[in-house]
């Protein structure tokens, strides 16, 4: 039996559903479509129906599927910590760098700590404030 | 009047989330095998509703994975679906409890004189 093709619109949205899908209904909703545009429904809304069909066809957990979502949800989680991780390890060191850079010379001079070589006035003194802090006891 | 579901734990209707697609499509398998077109003229004749063919195959799939249709040999290109006895047993568990509902949404529209 010779069958007329599917609007290539509908085609279009048909190639949107999963192999496992066109290979079971795929000649049959062609000719659906056909049917159903021969009888007056417009090609595209069929189209559409078929494009929103595809799409709930992917979202739709299969048993299948399950396995496959999991190692994949696993596999993010681990990629996201280990970013979190090296993030971190890389912002430590260079935090304590910018703590520790100003020596003890730069609490215990005498005058304004922009005086202090390499180190800017706006990030000299909070590191006094913490100094004297800790240590109970002004320079 | 309080509404009592006489099929006892919920989850035994099991067509109560399914959609009122898949509902449709038993509805109009009841008696006997229909393929993808004759389901939707045969639904826009018995409820007025147009199932695109999205909604149709999407509903077919989940009827079958559920056991309550089945698919017969293929004619040409078009597969057959007929309902199973699971399918018809939920089928009338529903309808049933649709039924209910029903007559008791008419008893209170009666008692509140609307």
């Amino acid at each position: 039996m010779d069958h007329p093709p599917a609007p290539r619109l509908v085609e279009a949205a048909l190639r949107c559903y999963p192999a496992r899908w066109r290979d079971r209904h795929g000649q049959e909703a062609a000719e659906l479509a056909v049917l159903l545009i021969r009888d007056g429904t417009p090609a595209g809304s069929v189209a559409f129906s078929y494009l929103a069909g595809a799409a709930r066809e992917w979202l739709t957990p299969r048993p299948e599927r399950r396995l496959t979502a999991l190692a994949c949800a696993l596999l993010v989680a681990a990629c996201s910590l280990g970013a979190s991780a090296g993030l971190l390890a890389s912002a430590g060191p260079a935090r304590a760098a910018s703590t520790s850079q100003p020596s003890a010379r730069a609490h215990c001079r005498s005058g304004p700590p922009g005086s202090v070589p390499g180190v800017t006035a706006a990030d000299s003194h909070p590191q006094v404030i913490i100094w004297e802090a800790r240590h109970g006891r002004p320079c | 009047m309080v509404v009592t579901r006489r099929d006892g734990k919920a989850g035994q209707d099991v067509l109560r989330r399914v959609g009122e697609a898949s509902v449709l499509i038993l509805i109009s398998l009841a008696d006997g095998p229909k393929h993808g077109y004759a389901l939707i003229l045969d639904i826009k004749e018995l409820a007025g509703v147009e199932l695109g063919p999205g909604t149709l195959y999407g509903a077919l799939d989940r009827l079958e994975r559920l056991g309550l249709i089945d698919p017969l040999p293929a004619e040409d290109r078009r597969h057959p679906y007929r309902i199973t006895a699971p399918g018809a047993a939920a089928l009338r568990v529903h309808l049933d409890s649709l039924e209910r509902v029903s007559a008791a949404g008419r008893l209170r529209l009666q008692l509140g004189g609307i």
